[in-house]
């Protein structure tokens, strides 16, 4: 059976957003505070990713999509310097 | 004759309406720079920030994701449907939609109810401010979307609903950014 997009985006969203929850439960269990900020911050940018693409119809203009994917990414890099600043300091 | 496609990397090439583009583009903006504020606030004091955010419902928050991009998946399911004239089943969409986001603010009430109990308020620390600023600009943006779903199920025009479908899907968005930056990042 063929799954249609909007519900692969949906499951996809579901998957990144639980994925996010466990990963940031990893601190506790003494994984670093930084690798876990790293991929917490990538999984927004993927969720970020598929609802560009498939809620708000991006796929139709892949040059838009691009344009907003990097801009975004930049942006999530911007944030883990910033999260990461207090780390670098200490 | 059949209409021109349009330039690749074009304002037309843009699905629905430009100026919900400006709007969607305008409001990152707005909450790109509060959380980068958030994070740059964090700085002058890392240890009270994560202290602050042990006080944060995580899993209702997590719960507040899935229920948000489930009442997204309605909504542009509800796009689908209209265009292939299935009316009824479009407007059940919007409903469920609409229900789902009712769900979200009362999620959120009870996260609210649950600071105050406890005496957390605006002035407790700088954490809570961008908290209750970015949650609470974000929780006025699910009730206009909720009013705007509602609008777009009475006047169902397909276009009607993407340009509304488009508003809810950017309050998505904001929602898949502030969630692990204010809840998650300790």
């Amino acid at each position: 059976m063929r799954v249609c997009p909007l519900t692969r985006a949906w499951s996809a969203l579901l998957l990144l957003s639980g994925l996010s929850t466990v990963i940031a439960s990893l601190v506790t269990r003494g994984l670093a505070p930084v690798a876990v900020g790293g991929a917490i911050l990538v999984l927004a940018w993927l969720k970020a990713r598929v609802i560009l693409s498939r809620y708000l119809g991006l796929w139709k203009a892949p040059g838009w999509r691009a344009g907003f994917n990097w801009v975004l990414g930049f942006y999530c890099l911007l944030l883990l310097a910033l999260y990461f600043v207090p780390t670098v300091v200490s | 004759m059949a209409e021109p496609m349009p330039r690749p990397g074009s304002v037309e090439e843009l699905p629905g309406e430009l100026l919900m583009w400006v709007l969607i583009v305008s409001e990152l903006l707005v909450f790109g720079a509060g959380l980068a504020a958030f994070l740059g606030v964090r700085i002058t004091d890392p240890s009270g920030f994560a202290e602050a955010q042990d006080h944060l419902h995580r899993t209702a928050a997590a719960l507040n994701t899935v229920v948000l991009v489930t009442s997204g998946f309605l909504a542009a399911r509800a796009l689908h449907l209209r265009e292939a004239g299935r009316r009824a089943a479009s407007r059940l969409h919007l409903g469920g939609a609409m229900a789902l986001g009712v769900v979200f603010l009362w999620i959120k009430g009870i996260e609210y109810a649950d600071k105050a109990a406890q005496g957390i308020g605006f002035e407790t620390h700088p954490f809570f401010m961008f908290y209750y600023l970015l949650t609470g600009f974000h929780a006025a943006h699910v009730a206009a979307g909720i009013l705007i779903l509602g609008l777009v199920a009475v006047w169902d025009e397909a276009h009607h609903i993407k340009v509304a479908g488009a508003f809810w899907h950017m309050v998505d968005l904001m929602w898949v950014l502030l969630f692990p930056v204010v809840y998650l990042l300790a």
